[in-house]
């Protein structure tokens, strides 16, 4: 029972592993190149200067922006200890500028340790945050500002953006703001006003090289050898990790899995499976755990979901798409149910079943979004005639019918015409 | 009929009663009557902890579902990245889940989008769920905190989620032996279901997009988070901030899983496989739902059992024919429906069977008892019926030729009326029809129609002269009563108000009977309705 003890400890120290970001970003971050290097750079320049500035960082979803972030505050934290006070904004909790005002001054008010009034308005919030950012100039002490999902921020009036931005410029204030976003183009979001008085830096996040996600799979699978983990079980486990890693196959499998999202949560997401499919048993990774990881998390759903339909939503759905095919732009049940009947005349078979149950079929797909509705108006008319469409291509639909373990003949002959 | 299966039970339960489904019910109303004091053990189920083989045993064809899952929650306190579980309704996603960690014995909570149908009342049930706060009289049923913001309940959700977090390692601390209430681990799992309902909530989807973004925003290593979905990760792909999580999918259900499930908890096997080699695969090719099968089922299994004296008893070859051949007449009809209504008479065919054994010549004739139903409705509730009917069909240009004072006579005029049109035209209007479905109608049309009708009715049937005031009424007293049906009717969905039309500003309906309906309760008034449908 040994090994199956000491693969569970090293399973929950992987798993912890990759469910913190800091562990995971800090290899990545040595270079001096590095999105790390340079916004520690930018950030701690302007604590050291005590001015005033403004960051974008963009890249796409899951690339490690904020983790990056975190990385560098935590660090700056702990080199300025006294100096640095962080406000942490999220766009998809606080894009109203009122909820956004109050977080502030709660947070601000944690920070200093005063006391938050919840029934403040939002004009005594934002003289109080203006109040406080200019004790906080004058006292030498920098607030910054992150701003998770950034373009939200960017919606409606701007009036945050515009406020924080604004005393920047005139209270003789050290502020930093953060802005993060997966929309490239942040910044063609803002107001003019807004755009003049924010500073153009921008961080570019990339997808890791191939190099990078060599050394990642490396950092994060590998067990320490000075843990509480038995050395010799430790040292066993890096090396069979080794010669999977350097298998062709498996370097075959991370391509593949990248080739379709390449960021870095994407990959930490496949670890994670190939992770929790280990054998505790024998207790090292295989390379059929990857294997199994790749054929779980790669899923065609729309597939699946053809391949839950009964022989009568696949008659539906095959009737639909040769009104399609035929050009018949809008359609709804009753005129879905005219083709099933012709369809039924020209090729008489025991699949003919009555409107009611044709209806209950119908809910079913519509449940399962393989057709919608074509608009949201209309919601005092009943279902059957309301206008729908096809959710699924036709391509889809084709795969769908001939991997179906027992779908009538007539069908695929309906379909191909 | 037992052929429900328990995770039926627990789909939409609360977690007090889907722990134990045997002794559910004793232990809630225990809980009611005396005032208990919720404790940290509450987050886990309470009674015994299942075994992983009873755990498989209860869930036919879902082993593999079953150790994914357990694979990906991982061993005791080992951090969890969000999973998505989605399949069809009624596949066993949700029961799957609650068992599962009634067999790990971990704590979680659990809120459904279905039972709380709206944000606020999501963020605070999750809330109150983990202040251990009860509604009750006392506190007037309100919730322990007031939350409608996301921003709100990041804030309280932080707050709650460390205290009892804490709680549960203070747990560990005092007691190690490991006795069966006390939840193991000090991870706390969040599990969301029915999330496609989401959708409908907010057009503008930020609260699909904060649920999606909920871990990376609390930022915990000790939260777990489960999402289940009956709508596949590909329908939330067009929001805009949305993050894949780890996918579990549980597919349909197979014609063979299918036998396994319903013959669970049959007190007769060989029978009911008998009879499921006859049925199964018939309603299989029109639905492959748990919950629909079960419930088509188990009138048909009692008509398949009709004929055999002893239910216990075991079917031969010989017996099996011969059942069949009794049981085959009922398939074809029953396949076509969807519910079926045990309507009076039937119900009281059945208890004179119980009784004398003898009512099994009149059962026979199923497929009429639809046609015999009888609508219990007023005969000036009928007419109504009809003339919205003919008023949400007929085009309102025809009206004065169809209802002039001699009634339905003139089906002459209309024929050729219908002649005249080209072929051309008449399949774009049908076209037409059928996309537009039903049309619109002002009130003053409808009564004016119903007025011919009921006047119309009287000429032909002299004879029929029961209890219908309204007709000897004359117009003043018939409108008060016939505004009240109307009312009735619209309560009852058989006509629809819809919006008012912008240039009359007055309010239009439309009848949502369908034509066999609506000829049905023509039959019953002896109404002659063909003659005064428009046919294009």
């Amino acid at each position: 029972m040994g090994t199956e003890n000491l693969a569970e400890k090293a399973q929950i120290l992987i798993r912890s592993r990759l469910c913190s970001p800091n562990f995971i970003f800090k290899p990545l971050s040595d270079s001096p190149d590095s999105n790390y290097s340079k916004l520690k750079f930018i950030i701690s320049s302007s604590i050291m200067e005590a001015c005033n500035n403004s960051i974008l960082l963009l890249g796409p979803r899951g690339s490690g922006k904020v983790a990056v972030l975190e990385l560098v505050l935590s660090d700056l934290l702990e080199e300025y200890p006294d100096t640095i006070t962080v406000i942490r904004l999220n766009g998809l909790l606080h894009s109203e500028d009122n909820s956004a005002l109050k977080e502030i001054a709660r947070q601000l008010c944690m920070e200093h340790h005063l006391l938050f009034s919840k029934m403040a308005s939002f004009d005594d919030n934002s003289q109080f945050m203006i109040a406080m950012l200019r004790e906080c100039g004058l006292a030498h002490k920098t607030v910054i500002f992150a701003l998770d999902e950034f373009d939200l921020f960017a919606q409606g009036k701007q009036r945050l953006l515009y406020s924080l931005l604004d005393a920047m410029q005139t209270v003789t204030s050290q502020a930093v703001v953060v802005g993060v976003s997966c929309r490239l183009d942040a910044d063609q979001l803002l107001e003019k006003r807004v755009r003049s008085r924010f500073s153009h830096r921008k961080l570019l996040f990339l997808p890791p090289s191939k190099e990078d996600v060599q050394r990642l799979l490396e950092h994060i699978l590998s067990l320490p050898m000075d843990s509480s983990l038995a050395c010799d079980y430790a040292a066993e486990f890096n090396e069979k990790l080794q010669s999977i890693l350097a298998d062709k196959r498996f370097k075959e499998i991370i391509s593949n899995y990248l080739n379709s999202n390449s960021t870095t949560n994407h990959l930490l997401r496949f670890l994670f499976i190939a992770i929790s499919n280990m054998d505790l048993k024998s207790g090292f990774l295989s390379l059929e755990n990857f294997k199994a990881a790749l054929s779980s998390i790669q899923r065609q759903p729309k597939q699946e979901c053809i391949k839950d339909c009964s022989i009568l939503e696949l008659y539906i759905l095959v009737c639909m798409k040769r009104l399609e095919v035929r050009e018949q732009n809008s359609y709804n049940f009753s005129s879905v149910m005219k083709e099933y009947k012709s369809v039924h005349d020209s090729f008489p078979t025991s699949d003919y079943y009555a409107q009611n149950v044709c209806l209950r079929a119908f809910e079913h797909l519509l449940q399962r979004e393989l057709i919608c509705f074509a608009d949201n108006r209309g919601h005092t008319q009943s279902i059957e005639f309301r206008q729908v469409k096809l959710v699924v291509s036709y391509a889809e639909l084709q795969e769908g019918l001939k991997s179906y373990r027992s779908c009538p003949a007539i069908l695929l002959k309906l379909i191909d015409r | 009929m037992g052929n429900e299966e328990s995770p039926q039970i627990t789909r939409r339960a609360t977690r007090l009663s889907s722990s134990t489904p045997v002794t559910s019910n004793e232990v809630e109303t225990e809980k009611i009557t005396k005032p208990y004091k919720l404790t940290v053990n509450d987050f886990v189920f309470g009674g015994e902890k299942l075994s992983f083989n009873d755990l498989l045993s209860s869930f036919p064809a879902r082993g593999n579902q079953i150790r994914e899952l357990l694979r990906l929650l991982g061993p005791v306190n080992s951090p969890m990245l969000p999973l998505f579980v989605y399949g069809d309704p009624s596949t066993g996603k949700t029961s799957t889940i609650l068992q599962i960690f009634r067999h790990l014995n971990r704590p979680f909570v659990y809120a459904s989008c279905l039972t709380c149908y709206s944000l606020q009342i999501l963020f605070e049930s999750v809330l109150d769920q983990l202040l251990l706060h009860k509604k009750n009289a006392a506190n007037g049923y309100s919730s322990a905190r007031r939350c409608v913001k996301p921003s709100d309940f990041v804030n309280f959700l932080r707050g709650d989620l460390t205290s009892v977090i804490e709680k549960l390692k203070s747990l560990k601390k005092v007691g190690p032996n490991k006795s069966a209430g006390k939840p193991s681990g000090n991870m706390l799992y969040l599990i969301f279901d029915n999330l496609e309902l989401i959708h409908e909530w907010d057009k503008s989807s930020t609260a699909l997009s904060f649920m999606f973004n909920l871990y990376d925003v609390l930022k915990m290593h000790e939260v777990g988070l489960i999402f289940i979905s009956n709508t596949s990760p590909d329908t939330y792909y067009s929001n805009m901030g949305y993050t894949e999580h780890v996918p579990v999918y549980f597919p349909e259900y197979t014609e063979d899983d299918l036998r396994q499930i319903l013959m669970r908890n049959q007190p007769n096997r060989k029978l009911y496989s008998s009879f499921l080699d006859v049925v199964l695969r018939p309603f299989c090719r029109t639905t492959r739902r748990v919950d629909e099968l079960s419930t088509a089922f188990s009138p048909l299994f009692r008509k398949y059992c009709e004929p055999l004296s002893d239910l216990a008893s075991v079917p031969n070859e010989e017996m099996k024919r011969r059942l069949f051949s009794h049981f085959r007449p009922h398939i074809a009809p029953s396949l076509n429906e969807i519910f079926w209504v045990p309507s009076k008479s039937s119900t009281e065919a059945e208890t004179n069977k119980d009784t004398t054994l003898k009512g099994s010549t009149r059962k026979s004739e199923v497929g009429d008892h639809f046609a015999q139903i009888d609508f219990h409705m007023s005969t000036s509730a009928k007419y109504l019926l009809i003339s919205a009917f003919l008023a949400s069909r007929n085009p309102a240009t025809l009206d004065a030729s169809l209802f002039d004072s001699t009634g339905g006579s003139d089906s002459r005029k209309r024929k050729r009326k219908a002649s005249e049109k080209s072929i051309e035209q008449k399949e774009v209007a049908e076209q037409e029809l059928l996309m537009k479905g039903p049309g619109t109608f002002p009130l003053e049309r409808l009564l004016a129609i119903f007025q011919c009708i009921t006047s119309a009715a009287d000429s032909f049937d002299e004879d029929e002269h029961e209890n219908d005031d309204l007709r000897a009424g004359g117009d003043g007293g018939l409108m008060s009563d016939v505004l009240l049906q109307l009312s009735s009717l619209c309560n009852a969905n058989f006509i629809i108000k819809g919006g008012s039309c912008p240039l009359e500003g007055s309010t239009r309906y439309r009848s949502t009977v369908s034509e066999d309906l609506a000829l049905k309760v023509a039959r019953s008034l002896k109404f002659p309705l063909p003659n005064y449908l428009y046919r294009r």
